[in-house]
């Protein structure tokens, strides 16, 4: 049986936004929370490329180029943060 | 027996449009974070003035825009036309929220004077998010097009590439949104 559906990946998105909105008011400018907020737009990139585009099972060239670009664009910004 | 892949959904010429326009949006992005680099304390400043709570609504307007596009497309491969249509309405109706949010947004910051030549933060915030409004608007304009087409019918079984392509473009737009959230108002 499969564990999830759209149904619980939009409720995923929803409380993963929350909880960014929530980190928002944390009093902190560690590099913790960062990496925590960069993680969860990571994992929200991935499950709208996979779940909502339905990329899962298309040919690797296209997922590389999706998947890529996410990877790519957050980790330039967790290393222009660290670097700040 | 190796198992072939899917065929990617909607239009290939769509995903060569999506892949450009990604690009564009991680430069914007990735320019941004490099820039903020010699500007943290003006960056973290002014990102207060920002309106969190409007910009936690539309990241939830948008994914849930997204959604009732999934469940649309979902819904005319089981020849459901007229949910489908109403699905793609309610995403319709999201998008254009998350517009006038967006534009009470731009109001307030005008009305105060504030513009793209205020600072480096403000011209950073206009042009990633004005970029971002006007593919909102796009968007919106491709899905009323498809949900007009969807309500007569025009889309079934056998039939629905038109509705994928729209999507794909619809996701990508909330793609760049999911990233732009937490940049520009969220990470300190």
């Amino acid at each position: 049986m499969k564990l999830y559906n759209i149904h619980t990946v939009w409720l995923f998105l929803v409380l993963l936004t929350l909880m960014t909105y929530g980190l928002s008011y944390m009093d902190t400018n560690g590099v913790a929370v960062m990496l925590v907020l960069m993680l969860a737009a990571f994992v929200k990139g991935v499950m709208i490329i996979r779940e909502f585009m339905e990329l899962k099972g298309v040919s690797l060239l296209w997922r590389l180029i999706m998947y890529g670009w996410l990877t790519l664009v957050c980790l330039a910004i967790v290393a222009a943060y660290l670097m700040s | 027996m190796k198992k072939q892949p899917k065929a990617i959904p909607g239009d290939l010429a769509m995903w060569f449009i999506i892949f450009a326009e990604l690009l564009v949006f991680g430069i914007f992005f990735i320019t941004y974070a490099v820039v903020r680099i010699n500007n943290v304390d003006m960056f973290n400043h002014y990102q207060l003035t920002l309106n969190r709570e409007t910009g936690a609504i539309n990241t939830i307007l948008l994914i849930t825009a997204s959604y009732f596009v999934v469940r649309s497309i979902h819904a005319v491969k089981l020849n459901k036309s007229k949910i489908s249509s109403n699905y793609l309405y309610i995403s319709i109706t999201c998008g254009l929220l998350f517009i006038l949010i967006k534009s009470i947004e731009f109001y307030d910051k005008f009305s105060i004077g504030i513009d793209l030549s205020t600072n480096t933060f403000y011209m950073f915030y206009f042009l990633l998010t004005l970029f971002h409004y006007f593919h909102v608007i796009l968007g919106l304009m491709i899905l009323v097009a498809v949900a007009v087409k969807t309500r007569k019918g025009h889309y079934n079984t056998d039939q629905y590439h038109g509705i994928e392509t729209a999507g794909a473009y619809w996701h990508m737009v909330d793609l760049a949104w999911i990233i732009m959230f937490p940049l520009i108002y969220v990470i300190r």
